[in-house]
């Protein structure tokens, strides 16, 4: 009896709670391996956890600068839930950010300060969706007709757009060049009518935006008719070209759309927060963050914006650790674990884990009785 | 053929004798007092519907679940296996239905893993040898150095009944070896079961065909809600009086009523060829006709062209040549979404591969060909309470059992979900129905109900075209036959004309009336 191995079962239906519940506990079991290391590395966890958490949560600063970073995350973790959703796997919401930045910061700098703002604005953000839906549109396109691997494209064109943005900075007299610093170069501000207002301390509307953006997100795919057959074909491609459904033009416009909420994301926060295509402000790899975001809300576009929240606080508590000599990498560490541990918490939710011959829990699965 | 093994004969004689035994799971008694005799050198066929409790029985047997109460002689000796190992080294092996081979190694390598008396060095050639040796004296044979994922399913099912040759398993249980073989295969495969009773061994083989249990077993234990119903000799037993006894009533399978007249031709295909996945013509020049209320039935080997006639059909796959006739409308090259919208229905053979969305709900799948109209969607939008109630509706009036809120369609069984496709099908008062082997794999039950839904929807006068390997089936259903082989129509007849042989001839391609 006591050699015996337990048993893995299929576990049909998971229960709202538990759905809810695994994740919640993924992110203690994060928080407890990071409290092994920073013990080991002789620190006490205790005081480095509740110097992050009054980092992120302690006075209105941190708590508006928490906000700030969740933005774009709650954004780039849509555009990750909408793609791999449809087993599109869009690898590339980081290139499509920094491209939704390059977008909107040039449309921004073009328009100058020509047009009013209830104008300009929107179309410095909506530059930002273009931007990357064209970026998305090159692994996308090849994807659908030609059969190529989106992992693969995606990942590659993350190290271009990086490369296309320092580029634009640093290494040419390109209009998102600020000509009047000479010493280090930056980038040329927006001018005020590409800018989104602030309300909070630095804290400005684009979260509004972001919010609502993931609400849309959500109807489109569990409300509308585009979305039922978005999920038709995430489900079983052969059994939506069997119901009539064009399987290449849904998995073209998902593809898009998740570029063009990546893209979004940029342009929030270009036209928020940092007010210029600065690369050391943009390159905070938002867009694989955006990753773990979707995994941890489990693709559900609702679920993104608490988890982008929470990733935004470490984020925003990374840099605080400094001031208490432990290295703002623990943060990039416990987000790491986080997602290890979101992933692994999907096997228990996907299947029951129990002991063999103890029987007390509610019937499943047809395997014992077929 | 050479006695290998001298079968211990103990007391009374019995590879196996089970008395009382019950295992509930979750409250479910999957097996109620099942008692159950297995002698040495028989086949002894489990029969049952499916949920009858044969896997479950099977599985005690094999040492993978423990009797909650009742006896377990095993040749004369009580046992209380704890693993599939004690009752392996006892003896008793099983095939699952699932294999359990390990795709990256060879046949060679797979017969000897978990082989533990191999010695410190393994020689490939002995192993091969020993491999190539035991398939040819029982009739099984596979290529010993061949990887295991090269191989089709029939040959992996051949690996697994080799694994347990040798390591020389007296009881081999196989549980429904013959869902995933062709005709042919299984014939093969009921020879190698012969063989290894005739040896001495026992077999327990798991189905619920009526006609092969006949054919290949001495003895049959019905199971019927896990119990036992009781056990015959198959001599003496007509497939009448073991369906009786699987289901509890008597149970006639519905048969058409002739009638005298048929409405006007509603499908006509002329000339039509159809491509295969590899670019070859699958389907060569083929014309027929379907009428309003006629069941034209499809004869033929599995592979000679019947998936790409239903593909060519409807739409999936565009016919390079002739031309489909829906009411004398040209529907040749229209999308399959047309093909739906004009009044077409597709049952395929595939039901979680092509017919349903597997992690779609039930609800989800009744509207996966209505939801683009109202009421399931209104604008843009979808409406989830039309979905809600036509499922409701559905699930009820086409008996469809398992279904909770939520729950992903693939968790019903194989019955339930062929019901649910008829029912999506159906429902849309096609004016044609398709449909390719329609009751593959489920018990008589859910066969008697498919096959109600199937006659009932030419009594309406739908233009059915029934693609079927089921020559019974078939002979059961159509009104008109034509015969398919190497992607042409090599034969058609009126029903009344038809019979196993003749038809079977036509199929085997050694006849051609169309010469």
């Amino acid at each position: 009896m006591t050699t015996r191995r337990l048993i893995v079962e299929p576990r049909g239906l998971a229960s709202a709670r538990l759905v809810v519940l695994v994740p919640v506990l993924s992110v203690l079991a994060a928080l407890v391996l990071g409290a092994v290391f920073l013990a080991l590395t002789g620190e006490n966890p205790w005081t480095v956890y509740s110097k992050m958490v009054d980092a992120a949560f302690g006075d209105s600063r941190g708590i508006s600068e928490t906000l700030i970073s969740a933005t774009p995350l709650i954004l780039t973790g849509v555009a990750a839930a909408v793609a791999f959703k449809m087993l599109v796997w869009n690898i590339g919401a980081e290139g499509q950010f920094l491209f939704g930045a390059i977008f909107a910061a040039g449309v921004g700098i073009w328009l100058g300060d020509g047009l009013p703002a209830i104008i300009a604005l929107p179309l410095v953000i909506l530059a930002g969706a273009v931007g990357g839906a064209f970026l998305a549109s090159i692994s996308a396109i090849p994807r659908v007709y030609l059969g190529t691997n989106e992992i693969i494209t995606t990942l590659m064109l993350n190290f271009i757009a990086l490369a296309f943005m320092n580029y634009l900075i640093f290494g040419s007299n390109s209009p998102w060049r600020d000509s009047a610093v000479s010493t280090f170069p930056q980038g040329r501000p927006l001018p005020d009518s590409g800018r989104i207002p602030e309300f909070f301390n630095r804290l400005d509307y684009g979260l509004f935006v972001a919010i609502a953006l993931a609400v849309v997100a959500w109807v489109m795919i569990e409300k509308s008719r585009w979305g039922f057959e978005v999920r038709v074909v995430g489900d079983s491609a052969n059994t939506a070209r069997y119901a009539g459904i064009g399987v290449p033009r849904k998995i073209l416009g998902v593809f898009l759309l998740s570029g063009a909420f990546a893209g979004l994301a940029g342009s929030l926060f270009v036209a928020g927060p940092v007010g210029a295509l600065d690369p050391r402000s943009l390159d905070l790899n938002l867009g694989f963050t955006g990753i773990i975001v979707a995994a941890l809300a489990r693709l559900n576009p609702i679920a993104v914006v608490p988890v982008a929240v929470l990733m935004g606080a470490l984020n925003n508590a990374g840099p605080s650790l400094q001031s208490i000599g432990v290295p703002p990498e623990t943060v990039t560490m416990l987000q790491g674990a986080i997602l290890v541990f979101a992933v692994a918490g999907e096997f228990f939710i996907a299947n029951r884990v129990r002991r063999p011959d103890k029987e007390t829990t509610v019937a499943t699965t047809g395997e014992a009785t077929a | 053929m050479a006695m290998t093994k001298a079968s211990p004969h103990s007391g009374d004689g019995l590879a196996v004798r089970l008395r009382g035994v019950s295992k509930s799971f979750y409250g479910v008694r999957a097996n109620d007092s099942v008692d159950f005799d297995l002698a040495w050198g028989e086949v002894h066929t489990l029969l049952g519907e499916n949920g009858a409790g044969k896997s479950t029985l099977c599985s005690i047997l094999a040492g993978l679940y423990r009797p909650d109460s009742g006896e377990f002689l095993f040749d004369g000796e009580p046992q209380a296996f704890k693993t599939p190992k004690d009752a392996f080294a006892a003896g008793i092996g099983m095939v699952y239905q699932h294999f359990r081979l390990v795709a990256n190694l060879t046949v060679a390598e797979n017969l000897a893993l978990g082989h533990g008396d191999l010695g410190v060095r393994i020689s490939q050639k002995d192993l091969e040898a020993r491999a190539a040796a035991l398939g040819e004296r029982y009739g099984l044979p596979v290529d010993p150095s061949a990887l295991v994922w090269q191989l089709s399913v029939g040959e992996q099912q051949r690996v697994e009944i080799l694994k347990l040759l040798y390591r020389d398993a007296r009881v081999l249980i196989l549980d429904e070896p013959t869902a995933v073989l062709t005709p042919q295969e299984a014939e093969q495969l009921f020879k190698t079961m012969r063989q290894m009773a005739a040896e001495g061994r026992s077999v327990i083989f798991v189905s619920h065909k009526l006609h092969e249990v006949i054919a290949v077993s001495d003895r049959v234990t019905v199971l019927r809600a896990g119990k036992s119903v009781g056990a015959v000799a198959t001599a003496d037993a007509s497939p009448k009086d073991l369906a009786r006894m699987m289901v509890g009533r008597d149970l006639e399978l519905p048969t058409r009523e002739a009638r005298d007249s048929y409405g006007d031709a509603v499908l006509a295909v002329k000339n039509m060829s159809v491509l295969g996945d590899r670019g070859n013509e699958a389907v060569h020049d083929v014309s027929f006709e379907v009428r309003s209320g006629e069941v034209v039935g499809v004869a033929g080997v599995s592979g000679n062209g019947q998936r790409e006639l239903a593909y060519g059909l409807v739409g999936l796959r565009p016919p390079t040549a002739g031309t489909v006739l829906l009411d004398g409308d040209d529907v040749t090259a229209t999308s399959v979404l047309d093909h739906i919208e004009k009044g077409f229905a597709y049952v395929p053979q595939s039901r979680l591969g092509m017919g349903l969305g597997p992690g779609l709900t039930t609800e989800d799948n009744l509207g996966l060909k209505a939801f683009r109209n109202p009421p399931f969607s209104i604008g843009p939008w979808l409406k989830a309470a039309a979905f809600k109630e036509q499922g409701a509706t559905l699930i009820d009036r086409y008996d469809i059992r398992g279904v909770r809120p939520g729950l992903p369609i693939r968790l019903l069984s194989g019955g339930n979900l062929q019901k649910a496709l008829i029912a999506r099908e159906v429902t849309l008062e096609p004016k044609v129905l398709i449909a390719r082997s329609p009751t593959r794999g489920l018990d008589v039950g859910a066969t008697e109900a498919v096959r109600n839904h199937v006659l009932s929807e030419r009594d309406r006068g739908t233009a059915v075209l029934l693609i079927s390997e089921d020559l019974d089936e078939l002979l059961a259903l159509s009104d008109r036959l034509v015969v398919m082989f190497d992607g042409r129509i090599v034969g058609e007849m009126p029903a009344e004309d038809a019979t196993a042989e003749n038809l079977g001839l036509l199929m085997g391609g050694t006849v051609s009336e169309a010469g």
